[in-house]
């Protein structure tokens, strides 16, 4: 009796949870959607009604006034010795290149005149009074949403008391980071009034996506765009698109300027710091090259151990999901790919890029490169100012040869600028002891730009509008669409593919199809390498053993390495001060506490050594101008 | 019996199908998943970028949908009967959904026509009721998640075998003397110990022996360097290493191999025996206030005889629950001793695909330790009627 009570009881949840997860309607293959929804007739779009206090530029200028930046560094970073050194003005760090500061325009900690800007924005604080108030009696109550890391709640806690001692009170929410991070909530759906996370600084600085006008996320345009401030400075908006169409640097540079000078005006966003990052190793272990834009590992053909050892041991907290660039953006994979160096033909030091495979950069300059005049016509697929690939119609806006954005009026042609641009290889060999052809260039092409890949963006693909294969040199030409001024125009897009390798079910590589490549232990876990170090076993859970690619034309110091996963970084601390590990990278070590634990014992025993120093990541609060 | 044993069946196939149900709903409506961080790469992604995205993970197709992919790996497509599609303008789920100027809704569904094109076979599961446990989406992305479960299963066995068998050893004499010996100055002394040993988290017991018998067991050792340490973590070393001045060990020799499961068994020993002992002792005490108990005394029977044979006997009875409740831990490893030590076990395996939303690695971990669960419960309710001729099912 009580089995069929427990029965029906089941069955009735499982019915009541089918019905309540199938709500959709059904409706014949092509039906159009029915038109002006609720959500539509029903008044104002969401995130289109300016926020009551945080709308005003005086509290935002005084918000930034009373955070003691170099306090919240100091809580955080305890062992850092001049915190100022992470102190950010920008969204660039000092040492970037398009850096031209100081923008003296952001404010930084000064409470008096954080105190006196609110007061003249008329938020008073009366005397004994813990929160200001404005002429109508109204809290000055602001919510502060971040993830629940302790690192964040630790700089926040002094954040919070700054601006409580200038009369602000927070609300804080630590959210978990899949919520705060997740696609459909939190920061995705702007849903904070002051929010904090981190960006991660890249070479080319980027942004479009962060302050351009287009790119404020909207139930209207599918929340799309990552200006989650909704911040619409049309001086700043029209420089970042700028900044990313423009192929020479110095005109970037003054384009990036003006956008960090509005930036610093509008105080739409808070730059708190620059992140510090902290890398181990054993005294034992010569050859590091710390760098905040490149992987550690990309040198370490050059790393050496001074007791004559043959073997490095790497410390990783995290075992690579695949070694297969096209699906995985983890740093532990990337740092194996380095090594193995099956993934980008140049590199990014200090900033900047050099080249790896590639002959040289392709600048214009290098005469590798050309900028050609080209009449676009009705029909023809080009970039628009928003950076898609589209017809040219009418109504369509793109930029002309000189840049300026135009209408196309669906008759009179276009001058656009097309990029043409040959990336030219130098020889080299697979770890199987195949020379590397055009074909496994030409693969990478094929598969890269298939949608059934798994890859996560086509946009390299996208812009392209032909590539002729050389038949006899190791070369290959891209003819971007009209309109694209990719600023890393001179970078390969293209890293090759072992095109002649025989996968397990007897099949060649360059036979199989696109959607299969993420399936196969021959690409992501055993792939070919061209790079110094290949990869001999993977231990699931425990190491990915690497050793020298007898084929590689350069010179290898070291011949053996192993990547060991370690799960947790006291463990990895503990590994590297017992000598089972060689080298923690800053994904592993991070800026914890057990830094101060490597700094102790790098200081008694000397057996460690370490670098501490900024990263290309920084913390900042978004201040959301609009409210729900 | 026989229809005890047919009524606890179908029980435990109604168990797992509602935990298995009801753990796809709770990881479908948890927030975060595999597209977590997507919107954090400072890069232009657009709706449909997503939408594609999306349906890598089949994150377009309704739950139930996935669940039943998942669980018996259908619908695959149109059911096809005399040649003729049925249902194939059943919508699956939605690939992209419509703004609301558009209306809201959905602008583009998943028809049932469209799933071998969409979601194809080959990256799909056969069900997971036919074996197939999938491919994991994040920790091994498309690697199969049985080949994951499979490269970690040893390591976890070989620890939780080791430990169970020595905090057994240890913990049955230990509870039995201390009851034998109540508010003895040794009951007193292991009552405590015992308290503290299952009041502190594994993960104290963890960072404290490291910290001592490799941290300071190191700084010791630069001064005597006779004085050993013992390996942190990971299973096996992966080059030579020294111990002490006095011993070089190999990696993967079998004392590297001991040298590393010391910290991390002694762990999981220290909370076994603390736990189980003290279980004992209360269970003992109980048997020897019986009135057999006495009898046998009186009757003149020896202590080691009234002990061991009339009152051990009966004091175990409720310690098979729990010892057959280890079963599933076999499986299922215990997460925070592995991710403390770095030892490549199930547990690991899965605080990681939680961590990450590798929700084909968590639900196959969870469906598996339930069904070891139910048939471990099970087969402790038939060993109580085995070992005590009073039960009756």
């Amino acid at each position: 009796m009580k089995t069929k009570k427990f029965l029906v009881l089941a069955l009735l949840t499982i019915l009541a949870l089918v019905v309540s997860a199938c709500a959709a309607p059904a409706a014949a293959p092509g039906a159009a959607p029915a038109a002006g929804g609720e959500a539509a007739s029903s008044g104002a779009e969401e995130f289109t009604t300016p926020h009551p206090i945080l709308s005003d530029v005086k509290v935002r200028q005084a918000l930034a006034y009373c955070i003691d930046r170099e306090a919240l560094i100091a809580s955080v970073y305890p062992y850092v010795e001049d915190g100022a050194e992470l102190l950010m003005d920008s969204f660039l760090p000092k040492t970037h290149w398009a850096y031209v500061g100081p923008y003296t325009d952001l404010p930084m900690y000064d409470p008096d005149a954080g105190k006196a800007l609110l007061d003249e924005a008329g938020w008073t604080q009366a005397d004994g009074a813990p929160v200001r108030t404005n002429a109508a009696g109204d809290s000055l109550v602001l919510k502060f949403t971040t993830t629940s890391a302790q690192f964040r709640q630790t700089w926040s806690a002094v954040m919070i008391q700054n601006l409580a001692d200038c009369g602000v009170q927070i609300i804080p929410t630590y959210a978990p980071a899949s919520w705060w991070f997740g696609d459909t909530t939190g920061l995705a759906r702007r849903d904070f009034e002051l929010g904090a996370f981190a960006w991660v600084g890249q070479t080319e600085p980027a942004g479009r996506s962060l302050y351009a006008c287009d790119q404020i996320p909207l139930p209207s345009n599918n929340w799309e765009g990552q200006n989650y401030m909704g911040w619409c400075n049309e001086t700043a908006s029209k420089a970042i698109v700028q900044a990313t169409n423009t192929l020479l640097r110095e005109d970037r540079v003054a384009a990036y300027d003006t956008v960090q000078q509005e930036f610093a005006k509008d105080v739409v966003s808070i730059p708190v710091f620059q992140r510090a990052e902290a890398e181990a190793w054993s005294s034992n272990l010569t050859g590091i090259l710390p760098d905040a834009t490149e992987y550690a590992t990309t040198n370490l053909a050059e790393w050496a151990l001074a007791d004559g050892g043959d073997t490095i041991v790497i410390g990783m907290t995290q075992e690579p999901d695949s070694l297969w660039a096209t699906i995985s953006s983890m740093a532990a994979s990337a740092l194996v790919r380095m090594a193995i160096d099956n993934e980008r033909t140049w590199t990014q030091y200090d900033y900047d890029f050099q080249v790896r495979l590639q002959t040289e950069l392709s600048t214009l300059e290098s005469g590798l490169a050309a900028n050609n005049d080209v009449e676009a016509n009705a029909g023809d697929t080009v970039y628009n100012t928003a950076g898609e690939p589209v017809a040219l119609e009418e109504g369509v806006l793109v930029f002309d040869k000189d840049n300026n954005e135009v209408t196309f009026d669906g008759a009179t042609a276009v001058p656009m600028k097309q990029l043409v641009v040959t990336y030219k290889m130098n020889p080299f060999t697979w770890s199987d002891g195949t020379p590397g052809t055009i074909a496994d260039f030409e693969l990478a092409r094929t598969i890269d730009c298939d949608p059934d890949s798994g890859a996560t963006t086509f946009t390299t693909c996208e812009s392209i509008q032909d590539v002729a294969w050389s038949a006899d040199a190791l070369e290959y030409t891209v003819t971007y669409l009209p309109g694209v001024q990719t600023p890393t125009y001179f970078l390969a897009p293209f890293a090759p593919y072992p095109s002649q390798r025989v996968i397990s079910d007897g099949r060649v590589l360059v036979d199989v199809p696109a959607a299969e490549w993420a399936t196969l232990p021959e690409v992501t876990e055993m792939p070919l390498s061209w790079g110094p170090y290949m990869v001999k076993e993977w231990n699931k859970g425990q190491s990915i053993v690497l050793e020298a690619n007898p084929y590689y034309e350069g010179d290898v110091t070291t011949p053996n390495v192993i990547f060991v996963f370690v799960a947790d970084t006291n463990q990895a601390v503990a590994q590297l001060l017992n000598g089972d590990v060689d080298y923690l990278d800053d994904s592993t070590l991070g800026a914890g506490a057990e830094v101060q634990t490597v700094i102790d014992a790098a200081n008694s025993t000397g057996n460690v050594q370490y670098e501490i120093s900024g990263s290309a990541t920084w913390e900042h609060i978004d201040i959301n101008l609009f409210t729900k | 019996m026989t229809a005890y044993l047919i009524r606890r069946l179908f029980q435990m196939v109604i168990v797992v199908f509602v935990v298995s149900l009801f753990m796809f709903f709770l990881f479908n409506i948890a927030p975060g998943g595999p597209l977590t961080g997507l919107q954090q790469q400072q890069r232009r992604i657009t709706p449909e970028e997503k939408a594609r995205i999306r349906a890598q993970y089949e994150l377009d197709l309704y739950w139930p949908v996935r669940y039943t992919r998942w669980l018996v790996g259908q619908p695959q497509g149109p059911l096809v009967i005399g040649g003729q599609e049925w249902f194939a303008n059943v919508p699956m789920g939605c690939y992209l959904e419509a703004t609301p100027e558009e209306g809201g809704g959905c602008a583009d569904y998943v028809y049932l026509s469209e799933m071998p094109e969409l979601h194809p076979p080959i990256k799909s599961s056969r069900g997971i009721l036919f074996g197939d446990f999938g491919n994991s989406t994040v920790v091994q992305a498309g690697r199969p998640v049985w080949d994951l479960l499979a490269s970690r299963l040893m390591a976890t066995v070989e620890l939780q075998v080791i430990s169970l068998v020595l905090a057994l050893v240890i913990a049955i004499p230990l509870g039995i003397y201390s009851a034998v010996n109540q508010y003895s100055k040794f009951d007193y002394t292991f009552t405590t110990a015992a308290f503290v040993g299952s009041s502190m988290p594994t993960f104290f017991f963890g960072l404290l022996f490291i910290l001592l018998f490799t941290v300071l067991a190191g700084r010791a050792q630069e001064v005597w360097p006779w004085w050993p340490t013992l390996p942190p973590g990971l299973r096996e070393a992966v080059r030579p290493y020294d111990v002490a001045s006095w011993l070089r060990v190999q990696p993967g020799t079998p004392l590297d191999r001991f040298l590393h499961l010391l910290m991390p068994v002694a762990v999981l020993t220290i909370f076994s025996v603390a736990a189980w002992s003290r279980f004992l002792r209360s269970s003992m005490l109980e048997v020897l206030r019986q009135d057999y108990v006495r009898t046998a005394r009186a009757k003149g029977l020896v202590e080691r005889l009234v002990i061991n044979k009339h009152a051990l006997r009966n004091a175990l009875i409720p310690f098979i629950t729990i010892l057959v409740l280890q079963i599933p831990i076999f499986f299922a490893g215990a997460i925070v001793t592995e991710t403390v030590f770095a030892w490549p076990g199930m547990g690991r395996l899965y605080f990681d695909a939680l961590n990450r939303s590798d929700y084909n690695i968590a639900l196959a971990f969870i469906y598996v330790t339930t069904i070891l669960t139910v048939v471990a419960t099970l087969l402790g309710d038939i060993l109580y009627s085995v070992v005590d001729p009073r039960i009756r099912y």
